[in-house]
């Protein structure tokens, strides 16, 4: 082969934390390759999908799953990439296309509090974090001014430095809520990666209010920007390239990727360190994958932690009608929230949560439920009209405590390249499940404070996912109970380091995405100071 | 040396001389009053000297910036009160020679890149105004930007004397009896410090304004700068004053937004100007004898409609070879999340209309190719993202043509040959240089037969006398 695919730095994952760690580590002058499953697609072709798409509520639909690098499709069929082995179906979306799942996202861009570090020590529940957030502040700091991140300022994560920007303008109908929910309720701006002016080149957020599933202008942080950032600071990104196994040396350091092209051929990809930042369920499913001799049971794996501890956040909702026109659908999906829920001493008892507003447009969706419902005519009219107007949602947006019996592993079903499936066993537990309840007395009283009428209840015993995948590559100081340390380095191998939202040991009551950015540049950092001090053994080439 | 210039140097003497007496010194900073000063900053406020003479992310008027023309690239030079690397050393005489004549402290002659043809209307008062500004008012930076290197033989700066003869007038602006102080000061300020005609007036083979077509619209770089004659059709006849002045302080009104060179001057200059001022300018530039390309049959603002044709792409995939894309497949993907189905913008203006929209109703397209490619930036917080990128050179004529036709001028046309040669940085012909070369050369010969008359007269003289 006339390519010598050969790096400082080899990154398994393009999304926006693998991207990210990338370019950190090629701005710093080191070779990074970054080896991406799925293709490259551009905005305007999502853009162009999500128009042309007859499921406009389908976030899925602009992504297709292609056959050399599957992942989960439920609409209109289930492919049933996660073959599913648990009490409660983990249905998990995600994206493998260069850019990651982050091309659909809120852009929900919060810090954790300082209390969901120590919630075992605090609350009896969970685990403790290594580190606590006084260490990762300045890391959120940096993960926020590269997103351009704004948010409000009391929502209990205390900054060293103010945001980037100033939330995008607050749409009526969120307006309307924080006015008739004063003083029972603060409704505030959600901390989110969203413009509200030019910020590194992109425009301001107009209000075309498809954040999902594209954001058509990029006012809106993804990762598809962040493989832009990896590859204009020097990173090789090779997309279409499948990683299947990882190889390892007599000692257990980690010596090479070896991946799939689209047309099965194999290539090997060698390098000095090794980054793991393929998706919570893409992540542990390769290390599983990578079983030797020395390691049968595979990579990082001596505890049998790989895939355990699977999380995410579950919602339940409540869906009525405003005694008043709010117009939803004007400005970003997901403007506000309440964050009263988030921490206290129920912790102890049950799930905390973030109350979130919807603020997508009703339209779409009141129009097929009024054409189900065999409404047509100048009534369907008259009636769509109505529930465009008022018709407002609230959702909970609940913590799920680590369990090691909620877990990924892998199945015995392969996927089109005869790859092993993942397998998922995941469940709701009581504390998560009275999290829910405790909840309804909020949905409650915030419907009757809007003088909400027609008040339908999510259905009893299901929980909507948020695609929040974290935990299966758990951080820890202990060996028998975590995958990797700190730093993100895995216990079992000098070489080798895990990044995404999968090493996060807890799930809060925040998007994963910025917990796992943060921690991650945290790593990042902490490589390059410990190689920095050592360059001819790392191989850093000082630019 | 005239009565008004006499009496300024003066003024300036008797500042100095009280200053030295007063504090022992004979620094400028302590003679010059803050009011001069700060009207000095305004002057160079209007001339938009930071466009030139900052380098981008450099430190104010410490030069750097490569300004790229026909004969090469010209360097911006240090401008600070640096006595080493700028201008620190500069007389008030010297630096009158330089912004009015084109004459350095050294006596070499500026090339024009550095528009001291406008600048010789400069009024006395303000020429002593912008010297107190740029030795008291503008902080000294210590570096030196590289030398300008053009070609032979343009590397000759005396050349320039010649292009001079034909090109500078010296005399500072004459105020017209025939008209009010409005219109004088407008006048002024257009052809003077803000140096409208420099882009707006289509150069001659000599690379010289030309003076029978005034603002008519002449090309910078790969932009153009359009035709602002009072013609209703192709220039902004059709515009109100009040319309004028708001487009030169916000950089957009609902016919027409400001983009590349344009933009800077507003973001840099324009912007920064009083509202009586603007409307000075805009007065005068409503009496600037109209010039009319016959093409134009009605305002370049006045094209178009809404519409769309985005029925007939709905259900069908994007083709594989992504340069068979149709019109209404690239505006949808492109250009319809911000400025709508039919063009036509969001309702308050914030995003604007494509219809009825000067970039759309030109027959010259490059600026609309140029905002496609490079996008539109303006402070402090105006932004459309640029294509270069995404699109290839046929995809930007099919998007533009399908612009054009759908929502401004049909006759009009993009073609992807002319998209790849702005890409590149505008025309890549060379004519242009060998046209300057042999204007510049005749106007050589013409300097140096003038000189052969002159010594021959002087040495006429001296015989005359000896005898």
């Amino acid at each position: 082969m006339a390519d010598r695919l050969s790096a400082d730095f080899v990154v398994v994952g393009s999304g926006i934390i693998g991207s990210l760690a990338a370019r950190k580590l090629a701005l710093a002058g080191a070779s990074v390759i970054i080896l991406e499953a799925g293709p490259r697609v551009t905005l305007a072709e999502l853009v162009a999908r999500f128009r042309n798409s007859p499921r406009r509520s389908d976030w899925m639909s602009p992504y297709p799953s292609v056959p050399w690098a599957p992942h989960p499709i439920y609409q209109p069929e289930p492919n049933n990439h996660i073959v599913q082995a648990g009490a409660y179906p983990y249905a998990a979306e995600y994206i493998r296309q260069v850019g990651g799942t982050s091309w659909h996202w809120a852009a929900h861009a919060w810090r954790n509090l300082p209390n969901d570090f120590r919630i075992k020590s605090l609350y009896g529940v969970g685990v403790d974090w290594p580190f606590g957030y006084d260490d990762l502040e300045p890391f959120y700091q940096e993960a926020e001014e590269i997103m351009g991140v704004s948010g409000a300022d009391n929502t209990g994560s205390p900054r060293q430095k103010p945001f980037p920007m100033e939330p995008v303008a607050e749409p009526y109908a969120m307006r309307r809520l924080r006015e008739r929910l004063a003083p029972e309720y603060e409704v505030v701006s959600n901390t989110t990666a969203r413009n509200s002016r030019p910020y590194d080149g992109r425009p301001a957020c107009c209000g075309n209010n498809s954040c999902q599933p594209i954001c058509p202008i990029n006012a809106q942080y993804h990762g598809g920007l962040s493989a832009d950032a990896a590859e204009a600071a020097g990173a090789r990104l090779i997309a279409n390239a499948n990683v299947y196994k990882l190889e390892h040396d007599e000692k257990g350091n980690i010596t090479a990727a070896l991946y799939y092209d689209p047309d099965r051929a194999s290539h090997r990809v060698t390098g000095k360190t090794f980054v793991v930042a393929a998706n919570g369920i893409e992540s542990p499913r390769l290390l599983l994958l990578s079983t030797s001799d020395k390691f049968p049971n595979g990579l990082a794996n001596s505890s049998d932690m790989v895939g355990r501890n699977l999380m995410d956040h579950p919602s339940t909702s409540l869906t009525f009608d405003a005694d008043e026109d709010v117009w939803l659908g004007r400005g970003p999906q997901s403007p506000s929230s309440i964050n009263v829920m988030r921490d206290g001493p129920f912790r102890s008892e049950h799930a905390p949560y973030r109350l979130d507003f919807t603020n997508i447009s009703r339209v779409d969706g009141a129009t097929r439920a009024l054409i189900a419902a065999g409404v047509y005519g100048s009534e369907l009219g008259k009636r769509l009209r109505y529930s465009a107007a008022r018709e407002m949602n609230v959702k909970n947006v609940l913590e799920v405590l680590p369990d090691p019996e909620r877990r990924i592993t892998l199945s015995s079903e392969k996927d089109e390249m005869g790859i092993p499936k993942p397998e998922a066993r995941y469940s709701i537990d009581d504390y998560t499940r009275k999290g829910h309840e405790r909840s309804q007395q909020d949905f409650q009283r915030i419907a009757n404070l809007m003088g909400g009428s027609n008040l339908r209840f999510s259905k009893e015993g299901e929980f909507a996912n948020n695609q929040h995948i974290c935990g299966t590559l758990s951080m820890g100081n202990d060996p028998r109970t975590s995958v990797c340390d700190q730093w993100g380095r895995a216990h079992d191998h000098e070489n080798l380091f895990l990044a995404g939202t999968a090493v996060l040991p807890t799930s809060s009551t925040c998007n994963s995405t910025e917990n796992g950015l943060a921690v991650a540049l945290r790593s990042v950092a902490h490589v390059l100071e410990q190689q920095g001090a050592s360059t001819s053994a790392t191989g850093i080439s000082k630019s | 040396m005239s009565r008004a210039v006499s009496g300024l140097f003066g003024r300036i003497a008797v500042a100095l001389a009280l200053a030295a007496t007063a504090y022992g010194v004979t620094s400028p900073v302590l003679a010059a009053d803050a009011e001069l000063i700060a009207r000095g900053e305004y002057i160079a406020t209007a001339s938009d000297c930071i466009a030139c003479h900052t380098a981008p992310g450099g430190a104010a008027m410490a030069g750097g910036l490569a300004l790229s023309t026909p004969i090469g690239a010209i360097m911006a030079t240090n401008i600070t009160p640096s006595k080493q690397n700028g201008i620190g050393n500069y007389t008030l005489k010297q630096f009158d020679a330089a912004v009015r004549k084109g004459v350095r402290a050294d006596g070499k002659l500026l090339y024009p890149a550095m528009p001291y043809t406008a600048y010789a209307l400069l009024s006395d008062d303000d020429v002593a105004a912008l010297y107190a500004y740029f030795m008291n008012g503008v902080a000294p930076v210590e570096t030196r930007p590289p030398e300008t290197k053009l070609p032979f033989p343009f590397d000759i700066r005396l050349s320039m004397a010649g292009w001079n003869l034909l090109f500078l007038d010296k005399r500072p602006f004459d105020p017209d009896p025939a008209h009010d102080t409005d219109w004088n000061r407008g006048a002024y300020l257009v052809r003077g410090p803000a140096h409208c005609g420099t882009c707006h007036t289509p150069r001659n083979l000599f690379m010289g304004e030309q003076a029978s077509s005034q603002m008519a619209g002449g090309d910078v770089g790969p932009w153009y700068a359009p035709n602002i004659t009072s013609d209703p059709n192709s220039g902004i006849g059709g515009w109100s004053v009040e319309e004028l002045v708001a487009y030169m302080r916000d950089g957009h009104v609902a016919k027409s937004q400001a983009a590349g060179p344009m933009a800077e001057a507003i973001d840099n200059s324009l912007r920064f100007m009083t509202e009586p001022d603007l409307k000075a300018m805009a007065v005068y530039l409503k009496t600037v004898p109209p010039v009319r390309d016959p093409a134009d049959t009605q305002p370049v603002f006045a094209w178009g409609r809404p519409s769309d044709d985005l029925a007939s792409i709905r259900g069908a995939a994007w083709p594989q070879d992504r340069d068979q894309m149709n019109g209404p497949q690239l505006y949808d993907a492109y250009c319809a999340s911000c400025h709508q189905v039919q063009g036509q913008g969001s309702f308050e203006g914030g995003l604007p209309s494509l219809v009825h929209n000067t970039a759309l109703g030109r027959q010259n397209t490059n600026n609309l190719v140029m905002v496609i490619l490079n996008g539109l930036h303006r402070q402090p917080d105006v932004l459309m993202p640029g294509f270069a990128r995404e699109l290839s050179d046929t995809q930007v004529a099919t998007l533009g043509s399908y612009l054009i036709q759908n929502f401004g001028n049909p006759a009009a046309k993009v073609t992807a040959a002319q998209v790849a040669t702005l890409r590149a940085g505008g025309s890549t012909s060379t004519w242009p240089v060998w046209a300057a070369r042999v204007g510049l050369a005749v106007a050589v010969l013409v300097l140096i037969g003038l000189i052969a008359l002159l010594l021959r007269w002087r040495g006429n003289r001296r015989l005359a006398t000896q005898h």
